[in-house]
């Protein structure tokens, strides 16, 4: 069976925008529709702000804090830098160390890499080969001088959910505050910050459902967290993100908040049945390889490596699946994945992996179909290897 | 319905490839990989470079008649520039012989491929050298 257009299975790195969505969006753009600047006094302006608030209060319900504690962004990047440089600035006359993890997405450990050449200190912890970092790790590594620890919920590659709870009664204890970077966790579990514990969470749109270019950080009372804004010229978002507020943006993304809140539990489960499915067909293929924890996952996510079979041309082979590789892909670098490494992966296995990322409109269809498309490219490769 | 089906990309799929036409045709069709054809008078020889840890390792196999090159094969793992530029110096060197192919400048120049990839093409050029190296010597030695 043919089809005209590849199937999608690389919803962890963006997902099509819910048609619910995008018509509360196009309601934001037009003369006829809410595209007054919301920081403006007259009728265009409140009624856009009151849009504004709307989408804050949604996006605050999907991981139950109020709407005053979220800030909007332009996506997971600046809010992770807005948490990780805003915070790490904010406390630096306290303390100059930060802790996060080795397999943390690059927007988190840039900003980490930017603090050290600021003089701060970072310490880089390890995971297990399941990709989970034990939270007694983190204590191990707290200082007097912590001012910041910074670990992902879900990750992007490999998609298992770390401890956040633990970790974070571990940094109450220290009085350190915690930033969790859940990009690839909001409306894919219940997220409920006050269960979690954190300080300061950053979560974006186009993940579930939501139009690109914008995000949210939340942040805890002052009490618990502070933070140094990075963008300046207009004191909006209280001084914390200056900028015009993009109306239509905001709301879509309130929009897919309240969806994701009404069916992230519907979509888990699809979700998880889909990837049983996809790992029964791929587990079937000589030496096929789960990367991270078989169990303490997102639903969504399935990291494969094949063995002796490189990652990038298995990739390419596969024209009918729209998916990416756990390594270097088609991008600049020709280094292997940091994350497959950082679980123990020699250089092979973590070249040779794929990242399966499914969704809400993924299909069993659409998975018997990559079933047989990357069982027939691995054992074409296979054919043509030393 | 999912977006797959409905995506209006299906009236332009792909956009631009990363790879290139060159590189994905010849990625698509490695006719030359596999083992040379046995035949019993012929000879073949062997050279070979690169380890999968390093992320390339390539063979190639040159079938020889006399002093005559009639037949190259190659095996390969790596990324698909390395499995191309197998393909397209396998089909060269049958049909324009040692002459025509150049060097990995050439090889890079030709298939487009991408500066962080040149030390793939090197593995290769090892590979195809070191096995040219030995039907040099046995036909020298003839």
């Amino acid at each position: 069976m043919s089809r005209a257009v590849p199937v999608y299975l690389d919803y962890a790195a963006t997902s099509p925008a819910d048609p619910q969505v995008a018509a509360a969006m196009s309601e934001c753009l037009t003369r006829d529709g809410v595209f007054g600047n919301p920081s403006s006094m007259h009728l265009h302006g409140r009624l856009a702000r009151e849009r504004v608030e709307r989408a804050r209060a949604q996006a605050a319900a999907l991981i139950h804090v109020e709407p005053q504690q979220l800030v909007w962004t332009s996506g997971a990047t600046e809010s992770n830098n807005l948490a990780i440089l805003g915070s790490a600035r904010a406390s630096a006359k306290r303390g100059r160390h930060l802790i996060t993890a080795r397999t943390e997405h690059k927007s988190v450990l840039d900003p980490c890499h930017r603090l050290e050449h600021e003089g701060f200190q970072v310490t880089y912890l390890d995971t297990d080969r399941d990709g989970l970092i034990a939270p007694e790790r983190v204590r191990e590594a707290l200082r007097a001088d912590t001012v910041l620890v910074s670990i992902m919920h879900a990750n992007n590659e490999i998609g298992v959910l770390q401890d956040i709870e633990a970790i974070a009664a571990i940094c109450h204890e220290r009085a350190v505050p915690l930033h969790v970077d859940a990009a690839q966790s909001a409306g894919k579990v219940g997220l409920d910050v006050a269960r979690l514990g954190c300080d300061l969470l950053s979560f974006t749109a186009h993940k579930l459902y939501g139009p690109k270019g914008i995000g949210a950080l939340y942040f805890a009372p002052p009490r618990r967290a502070a933070l140094q804004p990075l963008i300046f010229g207009g004191g909006h978002e209280r001084g914390l993100r200056s900028g015009t507020l993009a109306v239509h943006q905001i709301v879509g993304f309130g929009v897919a908040c309240e969806l994701a809140a009404e069916r992230w539990a519907a979509d888990a489960a699809h979700c998880e049945r889909l990837r049983a499915r996809l790992w029964r067909g791929l587990s079937a293929i000589d030496g096929v390889l789960l990367n991270g924890h078989a169990t303490r996952r997102v639903a969504g996510i399935l990291n494969v490596s094949f063995s002796g079979v490189e990652g990038e041309s298995l990739l390419m082979g596969l024209g009918e699946l729209s998916l990416s590789t756990g390594s270097a892909c088609i991008s600049e670098s020709d280094e292997p994945s940091y994350v497959l490494r950082a679980l123990g992966r020699d250089t092979e296995l973590a070249q040779s992996s794929l990242r399966f990322s499914l969704g809400r409109y993924s299909t069993e269809e659409e998975i018997d179909l990559a079933i047989a498309a990357v069982t027939r490219e691995v054992q074409r490769l296979r054919a043509v290897a030393p | 319905m999912s977006p797959s089906a409905m995506n209006p990309a299906a009236a332009n799929p792909g956009g631009e490839d990363p790879l290139g036409p060159r590189v994905r045709g010849l990625f698509a069709a490695l006719r030359h990989a596999g083992e040379p054809a046995a035949t019993g008078t012929a000879r073949v020889l062997c050279g070979e470079a690169g380890r999968e840890q390093r992320g390339t390792r390539v063979r190639f196999m040159l079938r020889l008649a006399g002093k005559r090159l009639v037949e190259v094969r190659y095996r390969a793992y790596g990324c698909p520039y390395t499995l191309a530029a197998c393909e397209w110096l396998a089909t060269q060197l049958e049909h324009g012989g040692r002459d025509s192919i150049g060097g990995p400048a050439d090889w890079a120049q030709h298939l487009g491929v991408p500066p962080a990839r040149l030390g793939r093409l090197l593995v290769v050029e090892d590979a195809l050298r070191a096995a040219l190296a030995v039907a040099d010597k046995t036909v020298t030695n003839s």
